[in-house]
């Protein structure tokens, strides 16, 4: 598996950005990405510079729209052709992801509690869902220094709430990045975990946000396999019911992205939470390098278990990382 | 000129789309379109807070409102924003989804204004949607005009 860390909300000039495809390019090799997703507001006219972007850059560039519409902002990724954003109703989001699903994308909720109309137009998500499962992913990190925001808690909380009601969505982070500034504050992270070692494609992609193969950081990388006897489970599988006793193993990577993020003096914990709360916490004091730890796991009434890094960033203590779920059935 | 029109648009307005179509009979080297509103900004920032706190109500959890409150002039002044986008008789040609209260935009066979795509300027219906993201101010007046450059003669 290799884990490519990619940044899956862009804008340019196309739309309301202050960059050029390059320049965004540019900087997100910079920040150590290798891939990013080109999600300007209701067009795909900048994909027109892809390959030469992706060439000079060494970056790879994800084609995308953000359905910029009146009652929501949907970001959709990897389809190979335009969708109309404009028929979008309260009652009628469904068809738009169907037709999303059609063209071979991901649909997902892009900043869902952003704060709406009039101060940033239809930012807020009030789309009536009839069915989660339909969505492939919530964006709940949007922007930087995304886990100490509100609006986040609430993407973040709303994610939780589904998984324990069953479904089975991914979440990502998103900069939502309009133009190339230098900032502080630190930087969020989607890895994609695919399968192919030395090439990236559309296709790789897309099927490891769609399967759940994704953690999301601001420092180090942290991975969640659930092992059997007979098999390994990674993020988004399905444990089946009949899989006997069973043990999680965690590693977390801090030599990802090396010297392009710092944490001094965190204080980490692991944490093993399930729709059952919290399984396990492991104080881990401040290092780094790569960790590895295990624990055996309870079965009963577990329908899905995610792990979180948390730590002290600028002095608060919050939530550095978080996985994808593994599932159960 | 395929189209030339002035109108003005109201707070009731707001999330609703406006469609204007014209018939191009004969093919042409390049379409341009020209679009204006006014005004951009809501200047009474006292009727902006009015609005904002409102929204908030929808928005923010009560035990966040205090907090939302206290920041609500980060969002002043208040913006109207419309966007166009572009369709020719079979596709969609992109849209314009920025700030700009004044936007000059062409779309040819070999290029176009950002956000637009490039090609063919096809016979048949064309058609321009002007979406009404947000409208604050009591009335806001456009000006929309599309022309095209012709062919050269042979
Ligand atoms: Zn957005
Ligand atoms: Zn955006």
């Amino acid at each position: 598996m290799r884990w490519l860390a990619c940044e899956l909300h862009t804008h340019t000039v196309h739309s309301d950005g202050r960059q050029t495809l390059q320049e965004l390019g540019n900087g997100a090799a910079r920040l150590g990405f290798d891939c990013l997703a080109l999600t300007d507001h209701n067009t795909m006219s900048g994909l027109a510079d892809k390959q030469i972007v992706e060439q000079s850059a060494g970056i790879f560039i994800l084609p995308g729209m953000e359905w910029t519409t009146f009652h929501g902002h949907m970001v959709t990724i990897g389809l190979d052709d335009y969708v109309d954003w404009r028929e979008a109703q309260p009652a009628n989001i469904h068809d738009g992801v169907a037709a999303v699903h059609r063209h071979g994308g991901l649909a997902g909720l892009a900043h869902p509690f952003r704060i709406g109309s009039p101060a940033c137009t239809g930012c807020y998500w009030e789309y009536a869902v009839q069915d989660w499962n339909d969505f492939d992913y919530i964006e709940v990190w949007s922007g930087t220094f995304a886990p100490i925001k509100t609006d986040n808690s609430r993407a973040f909380s709303l994610w939780t709430d589904k998984l324990n009601e069953g479904h089975r969505i991914a979440a990502t982070s998103g900069r939502d990045w309009h133009e190339q500034a230098d900032t502080e504050e630190p930087i969020s992270v989607t890895y994609l975990g695919v399968k192919n070692e030395t090439t990236i494609d559309t296709e790789q992609a897309v099927a490891a946000l769609r399967q759940g193969r994704v953690s999301v950081t601001i420092g180090p990388l942290v991975n969640l396999e659930v092992i059997s006897a007979a098999q390994v489970y990674g993020l988004g599988s399905i444990v089946p019911a009949g899989e006997g006793a069973v043990t999680a193993q965690v590693s977390i990577d801090c030599t990802v992205r090396s010297g392009l993020w710092a944490l001094p003096h965190p204080d980490y914990h692991l944490i093993l939470i399930s729709n059952k709360g919290v399984i396990a916490d492991y104080p881990l004091g401040s290092s780094d390098g790569l960790l590895e730890l295990q624990a055996e796991l309870p079965r009963d009434g577990l329908i899905w278990m995610r792990a979180e890094l948390r730590g002290i960033v600028r002095g608060i203590r919050t939530m550095v990382a978080f996985t994808n779920p593994v599932y159960f059935e | 000129m395929f189209i030339d029109i002035k109108s003005a648009v109201n707070p009731n307005h707001s999330q609703s789309h406006i469609r204007y179509s014209f018939p191009l009979d004969r093919p042409v080297k390049a379409l341009y379109l020209y679009f204006e509103y006014e005004p951009k900004l809501l200047d009474d920032n006292a009727q902006g807070r009015k609005l904002l706190e409102q929204s908030l109500e929808r928005y923010v959890l009560p035990e966040q409102k205090e907090l939302a409150l206290s920041g609500i002039d980060r969002y002043l002044p208040l913006s109207n924003l419309i966007t166009i986008s572009v369709d020719d008789p079979n596709e969609y040609r992109g849209a314009c989804h920025r700030h700009d209260s004044i936007q000059q935009l062409f779309l040819s066979e070999s290029a176009a204004s950002p956000g637009l795509l490039p090609g063919e300027i096809i016979t048949g219906t064309w058609t321009i949607t002007l979406s009404l993201h947000s409208i604050v101010t009591g009335s806001c007046t456009y000006h929309l005009k599309a022309w095209a450059e012709e062919e050269e003669a042979i």
